[in-house]
């Protein structure tokens, strides 16, 4: 028996799976499988896949496109071992990750959700300034719903016991199993894991470490920021009956805190009016991040006032001389 | 085999399907063939050295850390007796939606269920959560499915058409989730549909006050079950957590196509034959109703058929269960 499957979606990702796999194989917890879900790519990733499967343990089970959650169904459904992770097929694993949370799956029988902190990396594989550390121990439904310790796709080792627990069959393909809503194209990682906390009693708890190497392209966050907050939106909709007191009581500090993230990246993208508005609909919808988080809080504030003040050109300027500077020293 | 005297002890008489099961069991004629079955109520966290004169004592009380000194005053003073425990409430859904801190919770129920012999999950589903969280031993877990009387519930002709009429029967109580099945009905357009809501409970007002306008939907208090089921078309059951699911039982004996979430002892009732629904969304309940007005339901002869055979198989594992007590009982005797 597999002790880990560790999932890869793949689809169109030619430029980027073959060092996700290399990350993957140079784990130092050996007995695993990879299992690729070929998510009907019309790339050359095949091709680029195709000298990795000289390792036993890697297997690619193809079909056509699903997307994300589809292809992260599938991948469990195949998948052999207790326990199941995932990695996006641009984002790194570093050599101890699997390790680390088999241990910690195999110390703690009640945690069902083992996750770790990541970095982030920009294209060329060199780290940025900013890393995921998120809370590790005490996490409750609230925790998941208001800051999604978990992260990213790419961070959770999941006990295959938590997938079999929260299975369901949808109308239009009734003789396959889904974990994943595939009518999620977004925020299909949230909806999950807040099934996982509101159906079962699976504890979430994390790794020391940022074992995770997390890829963040330019272009690909700015464009769907508002389909971004809709798909959350329609998660809340989605799941506020199964909980409605719940929803009531922490949605809206959830929702101040979207809305803040959103802010942040408009910031980073110099775009000022975009900015004020998140940072309005967050103070609206909450003041818990003030409260709980006033550094961060504030320094969004700031920004985002300075974005104003300066306007986009003189903003991205400004930006570019603290960087060089930073740099230089 | 002597004539056993067994001992049903209860800490709540308002709880209505316990309630019923034990009713069931005093009236069965197999159960009572070799045993006499009596049920003795046991007030709340009560600290009682008192024996009571019996062969088997059964424990339908609900456990708690008030109670636990209760149970353990229970073992202590028929440390001699088989000790059962039938878990009617905790499952995995209840956990994930009511207890701030498993971990507390999960000793508590390892500590009460290590005080008795054997526990009585009411559904396989139950049963695989209480064996793989470890909170009870794989050997003193049985599974026995509930039952109560059916037999009018036989008589009722089954529905052969698309359902106009539906029903959610059982307590208005958070826990069933009525509030899941009025919104979703709202959310349908179609002006003949109806939904009768069945039983009173502290949510009742809440519920009323939620379908205000819409004269689709009406409220009838507690009634017969065979009237409730006799009514409708096709029941609803969106519970949040379900150690068994009593309805989903009936609505299949009553020829009723029953629709139930995917939770805890619902999970039995969907593998032989009532209607799981996706998720507990409006979207996927609104989708089941306007489908269930549509589609002609299939299949509802051999799912009644299958619960004529609740009944004796209900009698047939309590049977095995007390010969297998009492021959462990003697080897130990004997050896």
């Amino acid at each position: 028996m597999t002790k880990a499957s560790i999932v890869v979606p793949a689809f169109n990702v030619s430029s980027t799976i073959a060092r996700t796999l290399t990350s993957l194989l140079n784990q130092e917890f050996a007995d695993f499988e990879i299992v690729i879900v070929d998510d009907g790519c019309i790339d050359d990733t095949l091709d680029v896949v195709a000298p990795f499967r000289a390792d036993p343990r890697v297997r690619v089970v193809a079909q056509p496109n699903r997307g994300l959650a589809g292809a992260r169904n599938t991948g469990i459904a195949s998948a052999k071992g207790d326990y199941i992770g995932f990695c996006d097929a641009d984002d790194l694993w570093l050599p101890s990750k699997l390790g680390a949370h088999v241990a910690h799956l195999d110390a703690n029988p009640h945690i069902g959700v083992s996750f770790s902190g990541s970095e982030l990396i920009d294209e060329n594989d060199v780290r940025l300034a900013t890393k995921q550390t998120p809370q590790l121990t005490d996490i409750t439904a609230a925790d998941i719903l208001r800051r999604n310790p978990i992260g990213n796709g790419s961070a959770p080792v999941i006990r295959r016991a938590v997938f079999d627990d929260i299975a369901f069959v949808t109308s239009a393909d009734t003789d396959r199993a889904s974990f994943f809503d595939e009518t999620f194209r977004q925020s299909e990682d949230i909806e999950c894991w807040m099934r996982i906390a509101l159906m079962t009693d699976w504890g979430f708890e994390g790794v020391a470490g940022h074992l995770t190497q997390y890829r963040i392209c330019d272009g690909a966050l700015s464009s769907a920021t508002d389909r971004q907050l809709a798909s959350w939106e329609r998660m809340i909709t989605k799941l506020e009956p199964m909980a409605p007191t719940f929803f009531a009581t922490h949605a809206p500090a959830a929702r101040a805190y979207q809305y803040r993230y959103l802010c942040r990246r408009a910031i980073s993208n110099a775009d000022a009016p975009a900015a004020r508005s998140y940072l309005t609909a967050s103070l609206r919808a909450s003041v818990a991040p003030i409260l709980h988080e006033p550094v961060k809080s504030i320094v969004t504030f700031a920004a985002t006032g300075v974005l104003s003040a300066l306007g986009q050109n003189r903003f991205r300027q400004a930006i570019g001389t603290l960087k060089s500077r930073a740099h230089s020293a | 085999m002597t004539e056993f005297r067994i001992v049903h002890l209860i800490d709540d008489t308002t709880a209505g399907g316990v309630m019923r099961v034990l009713d069931y069991i005093k009236s069965n004629r197999q159960m009572n063939a070799t045993a006499t079955h009596e049920v003795v109520e046991m007030p709340r966290s009560r600290f009682s050295l008192r024996r009571i004169q019996a062969d088997v004592i059964v424990s339908h009380l609900s456990i708690s850390w008030k109670s636990l000194s209760t149970l353990v005053a229970l073992r202590a003073a028929h440390a001699d007796l088989p000790l059962l425990h039938v878990e009617h409430s905790y499952t995995q859904a209840f956990t994930a939606l009511n207890v701030p801190h498993p971990k507390r919770f999960g000793a508590l129920l390892r500590t009460a269920y290590a005080l008795f012999d054997r526990v009585i999950a009411v559904s396989h589903a139950q049963g695989k959560w209480l064996t793989s969280r470890g909170l009870v031993s794989q050997h003193a877990l049985r599974v026995i499915p509930s039952c109560v009387d059916l037999s009018p519930l036989f008589d009722i002709t089954p529905v052969a058409g698309p359902a106009q009429t539906f029903g959610l029967i059982g307590r208005a109580h958070e826990q069933k989730g009525f509030d899941i099945a009025i919104r979703a009905f709202m959310a349908t357009a179609d002006a003949d549909l109806r939904l009768r809501v069945f039983g009173e409970g502290g949510e009742t007002d809440a519920l009323r006050a939620l379908c205000a306008g819409d004269s689709r939907i009406t409220f009838h208090g507690h009634v017969d079950p065979t009237a409730a089921y006799s009514s409708v078309d096709a029941v609803l059951m969106p519970s949040r957590w379900e150690a068994f699911g009593l309805v989903a039982l009936e609505a299949r004996a009553a020829g009723r196509p029953i629709y139930c979430s995917r939770v805890d002892g619902l999970l039995d009732q969907i593998q032989h034959g009532a209607i799981g629904v996706q998720d507990q969304s409006l979207t996927a309940w609104s989708r089941v109703i306007r489908a269930a007005s549509t589609t002609i339901p299939v299949g509802l002869e051999s799912t009644r058929d299958a619960v004529s055979r609740s009944d004796s198989a209900f009698a047939a594992s309590w049977s095995m269960l007390l010969d297998e007590l009492f021959a462990h009982e003697s080897q130990e005797v004997f050896c």
